[in-house]
């Protein structure tokens, strides 16, 4: 338990009034329309969907994960947070090809990249599953602050869940993605000041850089240091080819869109952005300061694990970044830390309510229900979407109890069966709606089958994570190119519309000649002879 | 350095060319030293700070490389997007 004086107090209800405000001051530009309501219009510029990337992807739980890893496995640990490097080539590659058109969701886009009944299911599929995912996650990351006020308050963890996430939804209700945004602004600002403080505190109590580096050298751990201590090329707790089976997901998933389940935040971001530069630059530097701050971060960490060396628990040891504050910092400043906490919080939930809004309003209300709603409907729509995600978060959040468990199987195995088909429908003309909704639908078996139920039955021994990514590739790929080619490829018209939209890079030599026939691009200089 | 295109038509910049691909290289490879390169100066270790100048170095060639291309872009972009949301912004009035 933590003891709160008055100015701790002081700041943490301040910056949720400043905070709130912020949001619903945008409430008139968020109501113009379903444009403003879920992109802000898609006018802003690169600065802003950049600090809301970041701000979205520094939750509660975020220090709890950074922490888990960098305690057990030192700065290696700092691979496991490089998923996110995705970005990397995505920025420059998917992130251009998506923000060509005009699609407000990912779901959206399957319906303009493929035709017929096929890219229907998929567009229905992926919007269902979104607005699942997004209670998902804020299930997760609400229980994350539960846990959290837990260890700080005693609270029972419903209380924090339900409170947070319900003033979090004021402004999100009022202003849309204008409030999400705007706060963000502020949210990002505050949170990477105050990591800066807190992780620069944490290393100083713990001796400063030197000491660190020395005390890890007596206890014999300095391995800890070197981020590429890999315990050989199979074996051990970090084999090099788990390293570069991540290295391959992170970096060429950039090519693709969804091979991350970042991607479908990323996608709101990229599509509020005012052009494709824009769109370009906030996500890459938005990723960076993420990656930055892991880095800052797994110092701290470092100096923690210097403290407190021999924590067994990980249920303890994830907390480590949160007792570095809370145990070290002086009165006054153990506020401004929490009240932190809680503008990494509300950004996290805000842009998920948002989102999930989204996929529920664009992609099944609006192109299911009622295709010919108002504005003005389609932003109620927005609102009451918004509170039922709100509410299934609630009731997600209290089914999940080990935060770890969860992400790594989110982040990792659950996107291994579509990992490939998500770069295949950006790259390759050929491939169609048909393999692309299989390899979904033989992921979700493949991946529980593979993850929890053979090795639960002993039908299969538990193979390590990057054993089973490439299991579930293969399994998948042996389903969806089958079916890819025992089916019509896309309509042409569909995918000359999409070529001239979009100018995919890749394979799409005979959509590209089709659209030069038709005098719809220009003629490449020596194009016949390349295989694009 | 003449065999990095600076000047771009909307036409040209539409197409895939050595520039992307440079850039496809670069980005990855600045954010592993930035991530590597933070870590081990914040610990002062010498290496950590060559690192991290090296990746930032790389960072200012990238964006040297690739954004007069992504510039060409959305300027023609942002034209035609123009009309979408200014007929946008006419139905929004006309509701309210």
């Amino acid at each position: 338990m933590v003891h709160f004086a008055f100015l701790d107090w002081f700041w943490v209800i301040a910056f949720i009034i400043l905070m709130t405000v912020c949001g619903i001051l945008f409430y008139k530009l968020g109501k113009r329309s379903m444009s403003d309501f879920f992109l802000a219009g898609r006018g802003l510029p690169w600065w802003l969907p950049a600090t809301s990337v970041y701000a979205t992807h520094t939750a509660t739980d975020t220090p709890i994960w950074v922490s888990g890893v960098v305690y057990q496995y030192g700065l290696r640990g700092l691979w496991y947070t490089f998923f996110s490097a995705w970005c990397a080539i995505s920025a420059f590659a998917s992130t251009r090809i998506f923000r060509r058109s005009l699609a407000y969701t990912q779901a959206e886009w399957q319906t303009l990249r493929f035709s017929g009944l096929g890219a229907e299911l998929l567009r229905g599929w992926i919007a269902g599953w979104q607005v699942f995912m997004n209670m998902f996650v804020l299930g997760w990351v609400g229980m994350a602050m539960g846990k959290l006020c837990n260890y700080l308050f005693g609270w029972p963890q419903w209380v924090a869940l339900v409170l947070f996430s319900a003033i979090c939804a004021v402004y999100v209700l009022a202003a849309g993605y204008w409030g999400v945004v705007m706060s963000d602004f502020q949210q990002g600002v505050i949170a990477f000041l105050v990591i800066v403080i807190v992780s620069f505190w944490g290393i100083s109590v713990a001796g400063g850089p030197q000491g660190i580096v020395s005390k890890l050298g007596e206890m014999g751990q300095s391995w800890r240091l070197n981020p590429f201590a890999f315990s050989g090329l199979t074996g051990g707790d970090f084999p090099l080819v788990w390293f570069l089976t991540m290295l391959v997901i992170a970096v060429i998933g950039g090519f693709g869109m969804g091979t991350a389940i970042d991607w479908y935040p990323e996608a709101q971001r990229i599509q509020s952005a005012k052009t494709v530069r824009d769109a370009s630059y906030s996500i890459w530097s938005g990723t960076a300061l993420i990656v930055i701050r892991n880095s800052i971060w797994a110092v701290a960490i470092l100096g923690f694990f210097v403290l407190y060396p021999d924590i067994q628990e990980t249920a303890k040891y994830e907390m480590a970044w949160y007792r570095i504050g809370f145990e070290y910092l002086p009165v006054g400043m153990v506020g401004l830390f929490f009240a932190a906490i809680v503008a990494i919080h509300l950004s996290t939930i805000s842009a998920h309510l948002n989102l999930g809004a989204s996929y529920a309003t664009r992609d099944l209300y609006h192109h299911y229900l009622k295709p010919k709603a108002t504005e003005r409907e389609l932003v109620w729509a927005g609102r009451i979407s918004t509170l039922i995600l709100l509410i299934g978060s609630f009731i997600y959040g209290s089914m999940m109890k080990e935060i770890t468990q969860w992400l790594i199987f989110a982040l990792w195995i659950m996107a291994a069966g579509i990992w490939l088909p998500s770069i295949l429908q950006v790259v390759w003309w050929r491939f169609n709606s048909w393999g692309y909704l299989s390899s979904w639908i033989a992921n979700l078996g493949l991946s529980w089958l593979v993850v929890w139920i053979l090795p639960e039955f002993r039908l299969m021994p538990d193979l390590p994570d990057y054993l089973q990514f490439w299991i579930m590739m293969v399994l998948g790929a042996l389903i969806y190119l089958p079916i890819t080619f025992l089916t019509k490829p896309e309509d042409m018209d569909r995918l000359v519309k999409y070529y001239v939209m979009s100018r995919p890079l890749g394979w799409w030599k005979p959509v590209r000649l089709e659209a030069e026939r038709r005098g719809l691009v220009a003629v490449e200089a020596g194009a016949t002879k390349g295989g694009s | 350095m003449s065999w990095i295109k600076r000047r771009w038509t909307a036409a040209e910049a539409d197409r895939w060319t050595k520039e992307d691909y440079i850039t496809f290289v670069i980005s990855p490879l600045v954010y592993v030293l930035l991530m590597v390169g933070t870590a081990l100066s914040l610990l002062l270790r010498w290496y950590g700070f060559l690192l991290l100048g090296v990746g930032l170095a790389l960072m200012l060639f990238m964006l040297w490389v690739i954004d007069p291309k992504l510039k060409a872009i959305s300027e023609d972009y942002e034209t035609k997007q123009k009309h979408y949301l200014e007929d946008l912004e006419k139905i929004a009035r006309w509701e309210k």
